[in-house]
């Protein structure tokens, strides 16, 4: 029986109903990553380790939730002893001597680290066009993007070769692409998800996550993923629920925001159809909708790319060639050493990104930009804080499009900027988020977003699942290698 | 912004641009901050600014040593090490 296109419940029904070995399930994961190579979806794979993982556990069955699933993680994460690049030629030869927290959980609660995938050049990108291990095809298409950063994450779940991947969202990297590739994707409200051994790009706005088929899953993987950890100082020492534990519940009377800041006839009118039918179908399950206003809303990309550029520049100032990952050769002295190595190692992007924050940050501009930036993030916190007293979740489409082609956004980098415009605002706040896939356009899948208030992410996955057992958006499936 | 700027940021971020890429860097730089200029717009006096989402204190934990020490796999790791330290070019004469 194939595996492919399985979800986590049915691959693990079917280790559990001995139908397939866990030996037999990860030589199936390595044998379709090698048939869909061509999408370039991974970095490292980790084939030794995992053939050895599941023989111990066909060995000595575990009783572990996540027992033998394979998991593709994005090369972003620390894992130990296996090569770590976050898209990089300055990590092309980064060996982490330990796993990031997230990663750990991850693998205690039975989960496979089948390889890593490939990402924006340290999550810098909306398309995976700027990872140094080359882009990333979208399995609904010749040269469409698989939107980014974690594109490498959202083609291998979306091409049906691992149930479930890991992605990080500091500004939509993991529900932008979830919606491009037609999966489900969640972003956990900050702190939920230990940052440690997760490779920084902007602290205040990163935050890890699940990519899998379903929201059901997601939730199950979620359970795994949090945990308070001591060693990050933004992780949160909240309670834990079962992220599973309510999701079959009605959400008869569940209340939407619809934003109205929010102007949807600038996008194209089969996107706006899409939305359109999602909310007849909100409302066909019970669901009322509440027009609300987030008045600085349209100042969240702005206010984005100020404090994410800021926090870049300092977080990248690490990597100078001295301690770990790439230096450059005979550099004359200790300056040409840093300076050198910094502009052999990293891309365009990621060197525009940087430039943008040493300038915001520096003596003379700092008030007029990074202050300034600050307190409008504050101006938008509180609009969402004043829209949740009166509503359960906020709707939107994810993204102003379903997938473009490679190369289609130009040279313009505000262009791919505005690519995020819908799933920036919720990082911005801090909030959980989800992309679920709501329709087709031109054979192309798009999502939903869904934001939830801080730290109920059980309503988001309660409300996508709802949406999932009466409607097959999420059962779409490419035409790729089996 | 103007070359000069960006070659002052770009040497306070110590990184080289080549001469091929600085129009375009310069250009995408000053679009990049007329963009983001709409900032301006915003009514801000007397607004707090939010640094992060979470405005806890960070829980303190006791003061014990948890880590261990690892130097050698750290060294060993590193583009340049001898058995105790990470090498770079010589900075005293």
């Amino acid at each position: 029986m194939s595996i492919q296109f399985k979800t986590i419940k049915q691959l693990g029904k079917m280790l559990n109903n001995k139908e397939i070995s866990h030996v037999e399930l990860i030589q199936e994961t390595f044998s379709l990553i090698t048939k869909n190579n061509h999408l370039n979806a991974f970095v490292t794979l980790n084939e030794q380790e995992s053939l050895k993982k599941a023989e111990i556990l066909d060995k000595s069955p575990s009783s572990s939730t996540l027992a033998g699933i394979p998991i593709a993680q994005k090369d972003l994460f620390c894992t130990k002893d296996l090569r770590t690049t976050c898209g990089s030629n300055m990590l092309s030869n980064f060996i982490p001597p330990y796993s990031a927290t997230v990663i750990e959980n991850l693998e205690n609660a039975g989960c496979i680290s089948v390889g890593k995938t490939n990402m924006d050049e340290f999550a810098m990108g909306s398309s995976n066009e700027t990872s140094f291990y080359g882009n990333v095809q979208n399995p609904w298409g010749l040269n469409l993007v698989p939107g980014g950063s974690s594109g490498g994450s959202a083609a291998a779940v979306a091409a049906g070769i691992v149930p479930a991947a890991s992605g990080t969202d500091t500004g939509g990297s993991i529900r932008q692409p979830a919606s491009l590739c037609g999966i489900t994707g969640l972003k956990p409200t900050y702190g939920r998800i230990s940052r440690w051994g997760m490779i920084a790009f902007a602290s205040s706005l990163d935050q890890a996550g699940p990519m899998t088929r379903t929201a059901e899953d997601c939730a199950l993987l979620l359970n795994e993923m949090c945990s308070h950890d001591e060693k990050d100082t933004t992780s949160l020492d909240e309670k834990i629920p079962d992220f599973t534990k309510n999701i079959n519940s009605s959400i008869e009377g569940l209340k939407i925001g619809l934003v109205k800041e929010f102007d949807l006839s600038k996008l194209d009118t089969d996107v706006v159809k899409v939305f359109e039918e999602s909310k007849k179908h909100y409302e066909s399950l019970g669901a009322k909708f509440v027009e609300i206003s987030l008045p600085n809303i349209s100042l969240s990309v702005p206010t984005y790319y100020v404090v994410a550029p800021a926090e870049c520049s300092s977080n990248l100032s690490r990597f100078d060639g001295v301690k770990f990952g790439k230096r450059c050769e005979n550099p004359k002295d200790l300056e040409e050493l840093y300076i050198q190595t910094r502009s052999e190692g990293f891309g365009d992007e990621v060197k525009r990104r940087i430039l943008i924050g040493s300038y915001v940050l520096s003596a003379g501009f700092y008030d007029a930009y990074y202050k300034k930036a600050q307190q409008v993030r504050r101006l938008i916190k509180n609009d969402f804080d004043s829209a949740f007293k009166n509503v359960d979740v906020i709707m939107s489409p994810t993204t102003r499009g379903a997938a473009f082609e490679a190369g289609s956004k130009g040279d313009d980098p505000i262009q791919m900027y505005l690519e995020d415009l819908f799933t920036i605002p919720a990082n911005l706040a801090g909030l959980p988020a989800m992309s679920i896939p709501n329709g087709m356009i031109e054979k192309k899948p798009i999502g939903l977003q869904l934001i939830g208030n801080f730290l109920d992410e059980s309503t988001l996955l309660r409300a996508a699942h709802n949406y999932q057992i009466t409607t097959d958006w999420h059962l779409k499936t490419p035409e790729v290698m089996s | 912004m103007d070359k000069k700027t960006v070659a002052t940021i770009a040497y306070l971020s110590r990184l080289s641009l080549n001469e091929k890429n600085e129009d375009k860097i310069t250009d995408d730089l000053e679009n990049i901050i007329k963009f983001v200029d709409q900032l301006n717009a915003a009514e801000t006096d007397n607004i707090e600014p939010l640094a992060s989402p979470l405005e806890k204190t960070a829980k303190t934990r006791p003061d014990k040593i948890t880590a261990e020490n690892r130097k050698e796999i750290f060294l060993e790791r590193s583009p340049k090490s001898n058995e105790d330290y990470f090498l770079v070019p010589r900075v005293v004469e």
